[in-house]
Parts: structure tokens; sequence; C-alpha cells
């Protein structure tokens, strides 16, 4: 390596020197010095690098002093130490180094001693050069052995330090195996305990999500259980979980059997939920305690529908507390009775003292209207069920997906099974709030209907309340306390009506008809009696219409084609008015007719059946009624044509032959017997002649008295009818040869209507036809 | 009208008033039908005859208030006006229907005008309605004629239709939102009884959170502006007169 450099150091200049000098030994011709050398000398002497070596050799002959007793010595060496050089320079720089370094301060001496007369030093350089330097080369060899000789006990020292090492590290190594197989299990102990710390860690995870799921946290608890913490947002969603976990714990322990965790956390929740419940309980019970009631004084006012809302929260806790319905059945009776009492002093406030301002008026202003007085209560009872209504359906929260409300007025179905359990809840609530309304009401009806003298006030009020009866029972059904106290108040007004036109009944039949009254029309009370028929039957069409809106369908629903209760009412009430009137025609009329025999009473009775079946003419209901009087009527009519017929046949002068022709033995000639002998029959025949030319063939007096003219026509029409008939028949025997009148057609031709028959019909405008 | 839609939609659990109507006229001009529109957005086909009274409600949305209404539909018949009479007792509004098609209807309406202001509070707000106002062709009452008497009456006046709900909504909700001035205005206090109009849970926790009680939209300037405003549009006389 530093033969390949430029050579400016002095050490390679010098090694140059060596090199050139040993080169002609055999044992040197491969030494870089010598050949270095030799190239040198072949060369020219003129560049830097010879001239550099040819001072430093120049410098070795001129410096040397004699000793050459110590290079001979050296010289031995050289062969040695050269190789050992040459073994080392590569190994170690400093070795090498370090031998140049001796070898050129040992050169001193060794050329100085060659070197005899430096005068002739080149010469004697040229002479000696090469064994000068073999002679250095080996002094320098044998340092270089005696420096490798140290070098190399240095080594053996180095090579026990190393054995020694070795052997320690084999101990080492050895306790460090050991200490390996030890590890080995305590590692293996530690992957088995941190395995367990993983699934322990899981394990921890999955409790605490358990836990978590499973029980509740203690503001959970809290706020389930404590009082401080009202229902609200936070207490339902603690309730939430509470039911979920029990629900969740039940089915685990449907699959997995009971465990005593599943028993533990059911009870410990059912005892919160419990408590959860109770709490709810507690609220709605301040909650319904405080609605309508001391803390808002103005609801304490008479409006009916003042302001009644249920809040969410306590819509929510009433919606919870379904699943415990004691509870919740309790709490409604809080409700109840608190919405009762002031439903109640509503009411009589209302009742007595109107608004604050004094508007709107007390109802009782109007007491002395009975109508109004009770028609006012029954609508302020009306809207106040309405508004009872809508805050119950509200607190249940019904009917919250559609837009409006079912209409109240609107049939509701009110059978049990049918009706939802809310519906159920909801009916029971209303019906007991306004059912104690029904006491003060009764009370004021009553007293209303007892000072009522007036029948047609009474049965006024009566369909007034069957009207609301009717709304009730659409409204809160047939069953509620309301509804049935209108079935009492419309009952006892019922009553109260009927009474009085029974009693007014009982007094027309106490009425004696005036002896000296001529009239044969009916008297004033009887026509004052039927007035008041006429505006009762007035008031009950009225009402009736009522019923052919849609209850028709509803009651006809019940019996069929049956008559409807109002019109078995309305029978009734015609049987209580007509009979008395018509028992003081019949039965007075036959009294006043014993001391006044001259009084016409079949036309008195006559005329008082037509008025009165002339009052019930207009009413479709009363056909019953009319019918029978038509009955009567037509009786009293076949009556009295025969009695006009008699009395007709008696102004004819016909009546002694017709009676012996009537009664007469078939096997005796009529002409034979007294009264039909010609000459009487004749007479007789004259006379009804000349009643043919009177007026009193085209009107009857008596029957002109009659109020309806139909039935005067009617009457002697029918009368004629059989006058002629029983003329035709004496014609008929006077012509016969069995009943020997000898001249026959002469007997009856002499006077009008000679025997003709249409001639007779002619004359009293009898229509020609045969019978 | 577009904003009355849009304002009277929605079923709400909480209100801020309570407002008690009653509605009135000759039976057979469409009053149960026009409550039938308005409660249920629906025609009612087949109405039958109203047996005395019946009652719905339905919560609407003005602005930002939200209102029950309590409303009584009665029986036009006159048979039942001793019942029906009863009912006005305490009523903050009154819709009075006449059938633009049947001039007897407009002609009655006087009586009850009368009825309504003798018996109901002195604050009743009254809005005429001439309903059926699909049917044009048999139109025996003029709007201008109507709007005229109204004025002289000093009622609101407005048409509808509750066959195909034209307008339905807004006499309902014009009849509110002049309780509502007067209640603003100080002329009409909820907190009497008989006043036909009450506080609802939502104004009463209002007050009670901020012990004051606001008019929300109505109080504030703005708001109040624009309700005068509209009402103009409906107080007859006024705006509208080339209307129809
Ligand atoms: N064309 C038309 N018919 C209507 C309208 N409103 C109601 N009707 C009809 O008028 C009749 C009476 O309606 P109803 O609501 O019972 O009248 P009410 O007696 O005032 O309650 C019914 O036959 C309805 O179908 C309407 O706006 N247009
Ligand atoms: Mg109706």
């Amino acid at each position: 390596m530093t033969s390949s450099s430029p050579s400016t150091s002095p050490l390679v200049s010098r090694r140059a020197v060596f090199g050139s000098s040993s080169s002609p030994s055999p044992t040197h011709g491969r030494n870089p010095v010598s050949l270095r050398l030799y190239k040198v000398l072949g060369a020219g002497f003129e560049d830097e690098p010879t001239k550099e070596a040819l001072r430093t050799l120049s410098e070795l002959y001129g410096a040397t002093s004699a000793s050459g007793a110590k290079t001979t010595l050296v010289n031995g060496k050289t062969a040695k130490g050269e190789t050992q050089v040459d073994s080392d320079t590569d190994d170690d720089d400093d070795t090498e180094e370090g031998a140049s370094e001796e070898a050129k301060l040992s050169l001193g001496p060794f050329l100085s001693d060659e070197v005899t007369a430096p005068t002739g030093a080149a010469a004697h350089a040229r002479k000696n050069l090469r064994r000068d330097i073999d002679v250095k080369l080996a002094g320098s060899s044998r340092k270089f052995l005696s420096a490798l000789g140290q070098v190399d006990q240095k080594l053996d020292a180095l090579q026990a330090y190393i054995t020694t090492m070795r052997a320690q590290c084999d101990q080492a190594h050895t306790q460090l195996h050991t200490t390996n197989e030890a590890c080995k299990s305590l590692l293996d102990q530690a992957g088995n305990l941190r395995q367990e710390r993983d699934t322990v860690a899981t394990q921890q995870t999955i409790l605490n999500l358990f836990v978590s799921r499973f029980t509740l946290t203690s503001e959970e608890v809290i706020a389930l259980t404590s009082r401080d913490v009202l229902p609200g947002k936070r207490f339902f969603a603690a309730m939430d979980k509470a039911v979920k976990i029990r629900e969740d714990c039940r089915v685990l322990m449907s699959v997995d059997g009971p465990t005593k965790a599943g028993v533990d956390i059911i009870a410990a929740t059912s005892s919160n939920l419990e408590q959860a419940y109770d709490k709810i309980f507690r609220y709605l019970t301040s909650e319904f305690q405080a609605i309508g009631r001391g803390n808002r004084d103005w609801e304490r006012s008479v409006d009916p529908d003042a302001n009644l809302e249920a809040s969410p929260t306590l819509k929510e806790a009433v919606r919870r507390l379904r699943d415990r319905p004691e509870l919740l059945s309790d709490a409604l009776e809080v409700l109840s009775q608190t919405r009762q009492s002031t439903l109640l002093a509503t009411f009589l406030d209302a009742l007595t003292r109107g608004g604050p301002s004094g508007l709107p008026r007390p109802i009782e202003l109007h007491a002395h209207d009975p109508l109004r007085y009770i028609g006012d209560m029954l609508a302020w009872l009306h809207q106040a069920i309405a508004a009872e209504r809508e805050f119950m359906e509200s607190l249940f929260e019904l009917g919250r997906d559609g837009i409006g409300g079912r209409m109240i007025g609107s049939a509701r179905k009110f059978e049990k099974g049918r009706m939802g359990e809310v519906e159920e809840w909801i009916g029971d609530m209303v019906d007991k709030n306004v059912g104690k309304l029904s006491g003060p009401l009764k009370l004021r009806v009553q007293q209303t209907l007892r000072s009522q003298e007036s029948p047609i006030l009474a049965y006024k009020v009566s369909n007034l309340l069957k009207f609301y009866e009717l709304t009730m029972r659409r409204t809160i059904g047939e069953d509620a306390v309301l509804s049935e106290a209108l079935r009492e108040m419309s009952d006892v007004s019922d009553k109260v009506f009927f009474d009085a036109i029974e009693a007014q009944g009982r007094a027309l039949l106490r009425l004696l008809l005036n002896l000296d009254d001529t009239a044969l029309t009916p008297p004033a009370p009887i026509q004052e009696h039927m007035q008041m028929l006429r505006d009762i039957l007035s008031v009950y069409e009225s009402s009736r219409l009522d019923d052919s809106g849609r209850t028709e369908a509803e009651e006809s629903g019940e019996d069929g084609k049956s008559k409807s209760p109002s019109e078995f009412g309305v029978e009734r009430i015609l049987d209580v008015m007509v009979d008395p009137a018509l028992e003081v025609c019949l039965t007075a009329a036959e009294e006043k007719r014993r001391s006044r025999p001259s009084w016409d009473q079949a036309v008195f009775v006559l005329n008082s059946l037509t008025y009165l079946q002339g009052v019930l003419e207009s009413y479709a209901f009363a056909s019953t009624k009319r019918e029978s009087l038509s009955a009567m009527i037509e009786d009293k009519v076949n009556q009295l044509v025969e009695e006009h017929y008699h009395d007709v046949l008696k102004d004819t002068g016909l009546d002694t032959v017709i009676i012996v022709l009537q009664a007469k033995d078939p096997g005796v000639p009529l002409s034979r017997l007294d009264a039909a002998q010609p000459h009487e029959l004749s007479v007789a025949l004259q006379k009804f002649s000349s009643w043919l030319s009177g007026l009193e063939v085209m009107h009857s007096p008596r029957l002109a008295q009659l109020t309806v003219q139909r039935l005067h026509s009617k009457i002697h029409q029918t009368a004629l009818a059989r006058l002629v008939k029983i003329y035709q028949r004496l014609c008929e025997e006077v012509r016969r040869p069995e009943n020997r009148y000898e001249a026959a057609s002469t007997l009856l031709g002499g006077q009008r209507p000679f025997g003709q028959i249409h001639l007779l019909k002619q004359i009293f405008g009898l229509g020609d036809e045969d019978e | 009208m577009a904003d009355y839609d849009a304002d009277a939609t929605e079923l709400l659990e909480t209100y801020d008033f309570l407002m008690k109507y009653i509605i009135i006229g000759e039976a057979g001009t469409g009053k149960s039908c026009l409550l039938h529109q308005f409660t249920h957005n629906s025609f009612k086909d087949h109405s039958q005859h109203t047996i005395g009274v019946e009652f719905s409600s339905r919560t609407v949305k003005l602005g930002e208030k939200r209102i029950k209404l309590q409303l009584w539909d009665t029986a036009g018949q006159e048979r039942f006006r001793s019942v029906t009479r009863s009912y006005y007792r305490g009523a903050a509004g009154a819709i009075l229907v006449y059938d633009i098609t049947n001039r007897q209807s407009f002609q009655n309406l006087s009586r009850w005008l009368a009825d309504a202001r003798a018996l109901a509070s002195p604050n009743l707000v009254v809005v005429l309605v001439g309903n059926k106002s699909d049917r044009e062709d048999e139109r025996e009452v003029e709007w201008a004629e109507a709007s005229r008497w109204a004025a002289e009456h000093d009622v609101h006046f407005l048409e509808t239709s509750s066959l195909t709900g034209d307008n339905v909504e807004a006499p309902f909700l014009l009849c509110a939102r002049s309780i509502l001035l007067s209640i603003e205005s100080g002329s009409l206090d909820p907190d009497k009884a008989g006043s036909g109009v009450s506080y609802g849970d939502r104004a009463l926790r209002r007050v009670n959170s901020s012990s004051r009680l606001s008019f929300g939209s109505l109080s504030g300037r703005r708001k109040k502006g624009t309700v005068k405003l509209r009402l103009k549009d409906y107080v007859p006389g006024t705006a509208n007169s080339e209307c129809c």
C-alpha cells in the first residue's frame, strides 16, 4: 500500500534505499525496496525522488561512525527478522513502523562502522553498499525478531486470557441457558397470567355491561324512589329501564332457568318499580287534588268549561299507572272527588251568584220561567259534561289521531264489551264527576214542577227533560247517574202532568149541563178542555219530530215496529183528556134529556162527538182515538137515521098503512085490514102527496141543528131512501091480486108520485140506480 | 286566506286560550257541514238534522297562540229555540250562518242576531257566514247586500262553502283573532267567568315561569300591525269590496 503512493515521506524514501541496496542478493531479489532502488538506479538521477534517495544515501555514509561489531551481530539474524517483518507488516502497521524506526536508529552506528574513510565515502559506498545494507537489514531483522518475540509473548499471554475468557463465557452461557430454562416457565406463567387477565378484563366488561343493563344506577334508583325527584323525563326514563330490566331478566331466566342473580335482580327492580308506581300514585293524587282547587282561584267560576287541561306529565303518569289499575283507580277516585266538589260549587255559583261581575246572570234569576230555568240548568250541565269529557279524553290521551273529536251529540256505543278499557275509564269518570250535580238539579226541577199548575207547562218541561234524557244517554250512557236522574225527573214531570190533566178530567165529569141551555153544541168547558188538548198535542207533535231523526233507527232496533214510548204516552194523554169529555157528552146529556125531553139529546151527542173528532183531525198520531170516535159517530148516525125515518114516515101520513102492511098475516088480503082499506089508503096517499110538495122534503129542521152539514144530508137522504123503499113495497102490495084492491092502478095513480118509484127518487134527489 | 290554512292544521296538546263558540242560523243553511269541514276537513254527506245542540272541538294556531275552540252546533228549527237559547250563556263567539241560495235564511238573520245579543255576553264577537258559495248559479243573496247588512249590524262577514271547504277556517280564525284583540285591549278578561274565554295550561305555565302574562306575537308591535292589517281585509265594507 505505501509503495503505490508517491514517495514523498522520508520513510518511504528510506525504504526505497533499502530496497535498491538489497536487490542484487538472491535473498532480497524480490524485495520491493531493492526493486525500486534498481529501478531508480537504472533511471536518471535528475528527478526529485532519485535526488532524495541519493541524498539519503549520502547521509547514511556521511554520518556513520565505527561500530562494525554491532553491525555484524545484527546481520546474522537478517533473514529471520526479514521474514518476521514481512509477515507482520500486513498485520500491524504500528509494529512495522516501530521496527522501521529501530532499524533506522541502528543504521547510524552500523554505517559509520562500515565507512571507515569518510572522505572517500562514495567509493566506499559503491563498494560496500550491498553488504552494508544487508548488515543493516540483518540488524533490523534482529530487532524485529526481538520485538516480535515480545509480541509473541504478549500474544501468548493474550491467548491465555482468551482461553480463560472463553471458559468463562462458556460458563456464563451455561448459566444463561439455565436461567433461560428457568425463565421459560416464568414466561409461560406470565403468559397464562396475561391470558387470565384478558379473560378477566373481558369478563369485567361483560359484567359492567350486564350491570349497566341489569341494574339501575344509583341515580336512577334515586329518580325512581326519592321524594325529591318529581315524575318527569328522568323519572320516566328510569322507569323504562327498570321495566326493561325485569323483562330481559325474565326472558333470560325463561331460557336458562332461574338463577339467584336473576331472582335478585328481579326482586330489586320490582321493588324499585313498585316504589315508582307508588310515587306516580302520590304525584297523581296531589295533582288531582290541585286540579280545580286552591291553586287557581279563578277556576271557581260559573263557567262550566273553565280551563281544565292535562299537562303532558300528568298524561304520561296516567298512562304509566294504567299498569296498576288499582292504584290508578284510587288516584282517579281522588280526582273524581275534587271534580265533584268543584263542579258542585261552580254549579251552585252559576245558579245563585252568576259571574263575579254579574254576567252571566245567575240561572235562578229565571226561576219564574220554568222552561228557561230548567233549560238553562240542563244546558249548563251539558256543557260541563262536554268539558269534563274533553278533559278526561286528554288525560287518557284518547283521540289523538283524529283532527277533531267525535261530536258529543252523535251516537256513541255503550256496550261494555266493545268499549275500550280507556273508554270505560273515561265513561266512569265523567259519570261520577257530574253525577253529584243531579242532586241540586233534581231538587230544583221538582220544586219547579210542584209549583206548576198549568198542565201544558208541565208537559213542556217533561218534554225538555226527555230531550235531555236522550242527549245524556248518547253522551254519558244510559246507566249514568245523571241519565238515571233525568229519567226520574221526567217521570216526576210526567206524573205532575198526568195528575193535572186527570184532575181536570175529573172536574169535567162533575160538570152538569145547564138545563135551560137549549143549545145543541158542546158547552164551553168542554171546548176549553179540548183546546188544552190541542195545545198539548202541538207540543207533542213538535217534540215527536225529534224522534223522527236518527233516534228512530235506534229505538226501532229495540222493539221492532211496536210503538215508541212517546206514542204510548200520547195515547194515554188522549185517553185522559178525551174520555171525560166523551163521558160528559153521553151521561150528562142523558140526565138532561130526562129533565128536558124536548131537548134534542141525540143531535147534541152527535155534535159533541164530531167536535171531539174534529179536534183530533189534524194529528195523524191520534188515529186510534179518532177511529173509536168515528165508530161512535157511526152508531149515533144510524140511530138518528132510524129516528129520522120514523119521524119522516109519520109526517108523510103513510105510517099507519106501513105498520099494518109490515104486521099483517100473509093469508089475509091487505085491503081487508082497517087502516089499509081503499079509502083510508087513498087519504094517506093524498097526505103523502101534499107532504111531497112541502119544504121538509129537502130540509129537516131537526137535522139542521147538526153542526156537521154533511151528516145532515147524509141522515136525511138515508131516511128518504128508506122511504122510497117502503113506498115501493106498498105499491107492489097494492098491485098484487092477493090483496084484492079493485082499482089498484087508479088508487095509486091518483096522487103524486103516482106509484112511480123513479119519480119519487127524482123528487128526493136520489140516484136512480137500483140496489 | 292562505295563511289561515297554514296556521290552523296542527292538533295540539296544550293551549293558551279556550274559547266557546255557538253556531246559529236557520235549519239547512249548512251549519253542521261547516263545522264538520272545520273539525274533520271533509264534507259531511247525508247530513242529518241537528237535534238540539251538539258539541265538537278543535285546537287552532294563531301566530304563536294555541287556541282551543269549543264549538256548539245548534238546531235551527223553531221548536229547538228554547233549548238552544240556553247555550248562548257565556259564548265568546257566534258564527251566524245563512244560505246564499236561500233568501229566507238571510231575511231571518235579524232574529238570530237579536237572540245572540240578548242572551250572550256583551263582548260577543259575531261572524256572519254566507254558506254554499259553490252554488253560484242559484245565488239569491248578493255578496254586497250581505256585506252591507253586516256593516250595519257591526259583525264580520265572509262567504264559505262547506262542500268544497273553501274558506271554512276563516270565520273561526277571524272570530278568534277578534277575541284575542279584545283581550289585549282589556275589554275582555279571560279570568272572568262567563266571558267564554279562559286561559289554557300553556298560558298559565307561561305566567308562572315569567310571572308576566305575555301575549307573544299579539303584543309585539310588529305582529300587532300585521294582525290589524289582516283583520281590516275582513271588516265588511272596508276592503275587498269589489270581490265577487
Ligand atoms: N252545495 C252545498 N250544499 C251544502 C253546503 N253545506 C251544506 N250543504 C247541504 O245543505 C244541507 C243542510 O246541511 P246541514 O249542515 O245539515 O245544515 P244545518 O241544518 O244548518 O246544520 C245538507 O243537505 C248539506 O248537504 C255547501 O257548502 N254547499
Ligand atoms: Mg245542523
